[in-house]
């Protein structure tokens, strides 16, 4: 008998959440359990991994015998450039300080999607750099540091 | 009764200067983010919560609860004018709502839809101000096996609200019960999956996860669907005013969905989306002509409208005696309340009288000040809609970063950000949604210590649910909502209901 993955979605969902339980198990595994009368720090969760591991079984052999929908493959341009422009935000805010960073910020956004406008990118971020300045900084009183510290 | 002076208490609290200007800088704040396309309820409000942290608890909860209705109506708004529903209690709204803006009467049902909501909200206020105290007055019988099982149940009724398969919402929510006990074990003290990361030794901050969840994935899918990056929406809004045609036939749907949106508002898991399904449903069913629904008729504006509203007010019943937020904008509402050092729960009404009644005086407020607020500022959030996405989500982004980093200063912060970003974009490509995920991870904790409890006073004995009566009778309403889950005639129509995206 050929398994043949029926519905990708739920096949790749089931993956995916036996993953995070047999994680929770994995890296629980040196809490104490205790009894059921005293609950030690490893007991719920242990019995909420091994069941989330269960779930994602039945998730995916579902997968493998009812049809489902497709998994649409990620578009790498807007994932990659927004996640690595909060990235890039947490490593450079405390070094080069908010205006610049959020210059950068926003240049790196706007490569999120294709063929970004440089002119009004530069112009986009100098204003939300002042924006964030004025509204964050001064206005609310945010403990956001402004100039570089090196 | 004394309903009167405790709001008479209420209205002391809430109205103090600096609490009106709170509360019309969230509705502002909250319509004005709430009303771009793209960005519903949840993301809008996860954006805005770290400006609140700063107030004094009331303040903050005030101008949070405006932040709450302003991201409402402003994303009715848009479902109306462009057509595209930012959450899934708008969905309704869309379909009679957009037709009627295509019809070029897109101010009358505007205009009805916030008429319609003050007044449900109006009515909502009222039953917080009724039911509240009884309730929790009634949950002050509550041991630690009935809030367990209050809980199992919350997050039952969850399960049947999430879009898609009911199975994987189950696992969502499992899966945030789990992450919500990342941390410190407050009983013995041990880490638990910490790494060694000792900025999550407190356990993972809920800011990081709803904005990197909500937030920043919302910006990638927005990205991913191009038709974002084209041209300008422009919508056309005529005259606002409806007539006198409009206010005959929609009177009686704003009383319907009022009254629906009221009683579904309170049940554990109910919530906006229900309400605005079942008063959709209604409206068709007692109509002398369906037919004219899905072609602009003015109560299928009205009813759904009012019913979300009305629910949005009383489901914080639940949340407020009980302590068990029945949706994810609840959620929201608990972590913003536990950041403020309260813990939402029965205890609330008796030790801070003054926070719960200035919360539902201030509901009032703020449903007053959004018919005040938009009706006039419309054609400035039709406006709104004109901005070109491609500028806005740099703008979106930094919103997201710098409340986060704000927060507490901490730039690992952002890792957290992006970790929950890619989990949670992995869980819609994934056909799983994550809201359910957020209510498991605020519960984690709760469960965990009122399971120990419990298991502790029944020495290990785990029939301790089964003998209380308060925790049975819960636990057999849970039977009951797994029961109408199974059944094949309630799924057809579960899927028929979400089907009308």
């Amino acid at each position: 008998m050929i398994f043949r993955v029926r519905s990708p979605q739920d096949f790749g969902a089931g993956i995916l959440f036996m993953l995070v339980g047999l994680a929770g198990v994995y890296f629980g595994r040196d809490l104490t359990y205790g009894s059921a009368m005293r609950m030690g720090p490893g007991f719920f969760p242990m019995w909420l991994s091994w069941i989330i591991v269960g779930m994602g079984a039945f998730i995916a052999f579902r997968g493998l015998t009812i049809d489902g929908d497709a998994v649409e493959m990620p578009q790498w341009r807007p994932v990659i450039g927004v996640i690595g422009s909060i990235i890039a935000f947490g490593l450079l805010i405390e070094t080069l300080g908010t205006p610049i960073t959020i210059i950068i910020l926003t240049f790196l956004a706007a490569f999120a999607r294709p063929n970004p406008d440089l002119k009004e990118t530069a112009i986009l971020a100098v204003a939300l750099a002042i924006f964030a300045v004025v509204a964050f900084i001064y206005g609310l009183g945010q403990p956001l540091p402004l100039w570089w510290e090196f | 009764m004394d309903i009167f002076s405790n709001l008479a208490t209420g209205f002391g609290a809430a109205v103090s200067l600096q609490n009106l200007f709170f509360c019309l800088i969230g509705c502002f704040l909250g319509t004005l983010i709430g009303v771009l396309p793209g960005i519903g309820p949840i993301p809008a409000i996860a954006m805005l919560l770290p400006i609140t942290f700063g107030l004094d608890p009331l303040s903050s909860l005030i101008m949070l609860g405006g932040i709450y209705y302003g991201a409402a109506y402003g994303g009715s708004t848009t479902s109306i004018l462009v057509n595209m529903p930012g959450e899934a209690s708008s969905i309704v709204t869309c379909i009679d709502g957009h037709q009627m803006a295509k019809q070029g009467r897109a101010g009358p049902a505007l205009a009805v839809s916030a008429l319609g909501s003050f007044f449900a909200g109006t009515v909502g206020t009222i039953f917080v101000a009724g039911f509240g105290p009884m309730l929790s007055n009634f949950a002050q019988q509550f041991n630690s096996p009935d809030y367990f099982s209050l809980m199992v149940l919350g997050l039952t009724t969850a399960v049947i609200l999430a879009h898609g398969s009911v199975v994987k919402a189950v696992a969502v929510i499992l899966v945030g019960l789990l992450l919500g006990l990342v941390g410190t074990d407050v009983n013995s003290g041990t880490t638990r999956y910490t790494f060694g990361v000792s900025d999550i030794w407190d356990g993972i901050d809920f800011l990081p996860v709803v904005i990197g969840m909500f937030g920043v994935v919302e910006i990638i899918k927005n990205l991913e669907g191009k038709e974002y990056l084209k041209a300008p929406i422009t919508a056309k809004l005529s005259s606002i005013w409806p007539t006198k045609q409009d206010f005959k036939d929609s009177w009686r749907a704003v009383l319907r969905g009022t009254a629906v949106g009221s009683i579904l508002g309170i049940l554990p898991g109910g919530g906006a989306v229900l309400a605005s399904f079942a008063s959709y449903t209604v409206e068709k069913k007692v109509a002398k002509d369906p037919s004219r629904f899905g072609k602009g008729a003015i109560e299928g504006v009205a009813g759904p409208e009012s019913a979300n509203n009305s629910a949005s007010q009383t489901s914080f019943i639940p949340l407020l005696t009980l302590g068990l937020p029945s949706n994810a904008v609840m959620a929201l509402m608990m972590g913003a309340m536990m950041i403020q050092g309260i813990q939402p729960g029965s205890a609330v009404m008796t030790s801070r009288p003054d926070l719960f009644w200035g919360m539902v005086a201030s509901m009032w407020i703020g449903n007053a000040m959004l018919v005040i607020l938009n009706l006039p500022l419309l054609p400035m959030w039709v406006k709104m809609l004109s901005v070109p996405y491609r500028l806005l989500y740099p703008a979106i982004l930094m919103f997201c970063v710098i409340g986060v980093y704000a927060n507490n200063n901490n730039a690992t912060q952002m890792v957290i950000v992006a970790v929950f970003t890619v989990f949670g974009y992995a869980l819609a490509r994934l056909g799983c949604e994550p809201a359910p995920m957020i209510l498991g991870f605020l519960l984690g904790p709760l469960m965990e210590e009122n399971l120990r409890r419990s298991l502790v006073l029944s020495r290990g004995d785990p029939m301790i649910f089964f003998q209380r009566p308060i925790s049975l009778t819960l636990l057999i309403m849970t039977a009951c909502v797994v029961l109408l889950i199974v059944l094949p005639s309630f799924r057809k129509t579960r899927e028929v209901a979400f089907q009308e995206e």
